[in-house]
């Protein structure tokens, strides 16, 4: 406990960003990251020239497994309108040191890792559990209940599109990696902004289209749900291969821009952390400090310059890959190649994700248990775990090493078979296929090698 | 290609790949174990910035810290606690059996002043 107690406090100080931390991870030696490059290479080399020349992803087959009954989903929406409710009673009542909160771990760890890795398991978790949509599904039933007919809705618009859940992913980050004052209180509050305000767009425009188009957090888990093998319709469980689910990933406006945020706000994690923001920083930080901010807000302002400028920058890359591509075969305009390879990044975002949180949630996913037990870190002990330590050695420095660079290669990989299935279907003629392949090779080539030197980069 | 071809392209893929993995894993970094590292906190701060102390997982890792404010020298992960009186030394040796970087701080003021970079 004390441990935790004396992490809270330091967030801003400690080598890595994500707080909460005991034990930073170590850079990935430079035998390792030429090792890792090398693969990557080899491997695309091998792709190119092994994989299947016919579209087998874009048409995959979905198999109905079983029926889930009807009490599963009251169930889960109850057991997800319970955490938000400790979530919050904890943020608020509790101790304001972050680490010996249970809201703070929760939504750090559990959550906004957790769910990711759960997402790609066994498919659109969140969605289950999501508390606002349980509290909007209960509402409309007891109108119904009561006889009260239900307003005419307005239709969501097209062009706002993934705009919401761009501006709910770059803010999280932003919160997370660069808010100097993110006591358990704050996010308690942001927790019941965020869930009144989707509640109100639930009202103005339907429950589920509100949901599945401008909740940020069930859009941004959805995204890495498309590559597990199960998926859920019409109340059936179906199973389907592996990253089948990508391809039919809806294409709207903020649909790339999501992705280049997901991507884009955990390369400015490990890029916070590296050299070459150590030396840009201070200088931004005194830009904002000459044009009359405070301290802490030409911090924000700085790591908000840098947080968006790693957005951009995943972006930027990826529209010179496309046009690269455009002056390949068929032409293509730039914008509809764009549209039609931007699913190749979802198991990009994913590796990113994983390799730069695993440790995190591997270390800190235990503290869980004893903040069960005292969740407002005030000494209580209601299940008799509150005494429950982190055990930091259950995964070895080399072992965190194998993860990060195994989740890069296979994301690589991963993104580099979707993009190979989607020529095959876009072109008519395999050559052209081949070669507009060369491109997003470099696109994929360039992410995973940024990948590994965020990790390699890292200072401690 | 043929599905041997493939195959085969891809066997020795592996192959080159493993071959790779072992002398780029065998040539491992040289790291000695860091000497005895001295820390001075003057005005709650660490003179010279907050430093870095190196060792190799296995070896002993150790250092002094000199403070002139009465505070608590805490390692993170490894959880070691020591009370510092004003004016006064306190002096850690443990052999690091777990690598990582890990912080070591002031504690009740929240003040890092060394990180421990033990690798493995």
């Amino acid at each position: 406990m004390a441990l935790a107690t004396a992490a809270a406090a330091v967030w801003p100080d400690v080598a890595s960003a994500h707080g909460l931390v005991g034990r930073a991870d170590l850079p990935i030696p430079s035998w390792l990251f030429g090792w890792g490059a090398s693969i990557v290479l080899i491997v695309s080399f091998v792709a190119l020239a092994t994989l299947w020349p016919q579209p087998r992803l874009e048409q995959a087959v979905e198999r109905p497994w079983f029926r889930i009954p009807a009490w599963v989903d009251p169930i889960c929406g109850l057991i997800g309108v319970a955490l938000f409710g400790v979530v919050v009673y904890s943020g608020l009542e509790g101790t304001s040191e972050a680490m010996n909160n249970f809201a703070s771990n929760f939504i750090f760890v559990e959550f906004w890792v957790g769910l990711v890795i759960l997402s790609v398991l066994f498919g659109d978790v969140f969605r289950a559990f999501n508390p606002w949509l349980a509290v909007g599904r209960a509402l409309r039933w007891a109108a119904a209940r009561a006889g009260l007919s239900s307003p005419v809705r307005r239709d969501y618009p097209a062009w706002l599109g993934r705009w919401p859940a761009v501006a709910t992913i770059i803010g999280f980050a932003w919160l997370e990696l660069v808010y100097t004052q993110k006591t358990p209180q704050t996010l308690a509050w942001l927790c019941i902004g965020y869930a009144v305000v989707q509640l109100l767009a639930m009202a103005a425009f339907g429950i589920e289209r509100w949901v599945d188009n401008g909740d940020g957090f069930t859009v941004y888990f959805n995204l890495f749900s498309r590559l597990s093998p199960l998926i859920r319709r019409d109340g059936v469980l179906h199973l389907r291969p592996p990253l089948a689910g990508v391809p039919s990933m809806p294409m709207v406006p903020g649909s790339i821009g999501l992705l280049c945020a997901a991507i884009g706000s955990t390369t400015f994690d490990g890029f916070s952390n590296g050299p070459v923001w150590a030396s840009l920083n201070p200088d931004l930080q005194s830009l904002f400090k000459d044009l009359g901010s405070s301290t802490n807000v030409a911090i924000e302002l700085a790591g908000a310059v840098g947080l968006l400028g790693c957005v951009a920058a995943v972006g930027l890359f990826y529209r010179l890959g496309v046009r690269g591509m455009q002056t390949v075969g068929e032409g293509y305009p730039s914008t509809e190649l764009a549209r039609r390879f931007a699913h190749t990044l979802v198991p990009i975002a994913f590796a990113y994700a994983l390799a730069h949180y695993f440790s995190l949630l591997i270390y800190n996913g235990q503290a869980v248990a004893s903040l069960v037990s005292d969740p407002l870190g005030d000494g209580s002990n209601i299940f008799g775990t509150a005494s429950a330590h982190i055990d930091y050695g259950v995964i070895s420095g080399k072992g965190i090493w194998y993860v990060q660079v195994a989740a890069l290669v296979v994301g690589h990989v991963s993104g580099l078979i979707l993009a190979h299935d989607r020529a095959l279907s876009l072109y008519k003629r395999v050559r052209d296929a081949t070669r507009s392949q060369y491109w997003m090779l470099v696109v994929m080539v360039g992410f995973t090698s940024l990948g590994l030197w965020l990790l390699s980069a890292v200072r401690q | 290609m043929s599905q041997r071809a493939r195959l085969g392209v891809i066997a020795a893929a592996v192959v080159v790949a493993v071959v790779g993995f072992v002398i780029a894993s065998s040539s491992g970094d040289n790291t000695k174990e860091s000497g005895l590292v001295h820390i001075v906190v003057r005005h709650a701060k660490p003179v010279g910035g907050v430093r870095e102390i190196t060792v190799k997982k296995g070896h002993r890792a150790r250092f002094t810290v000199t403070s002139d404010v009465a505070d608590e020298i805490h390692i993170h992960g490894y959880d070691l606690h020591k009370d510092v009186i004003k004016g006064g030394t306190v002096s850690f040796d443990f052999v690091a059996k777990m690598d990582g970087g890990f912080v070591v701080e002031l504690e009740s003021r929240s003040k890092q002043i060394a990180s421990l970079k033990v690798l493995p």
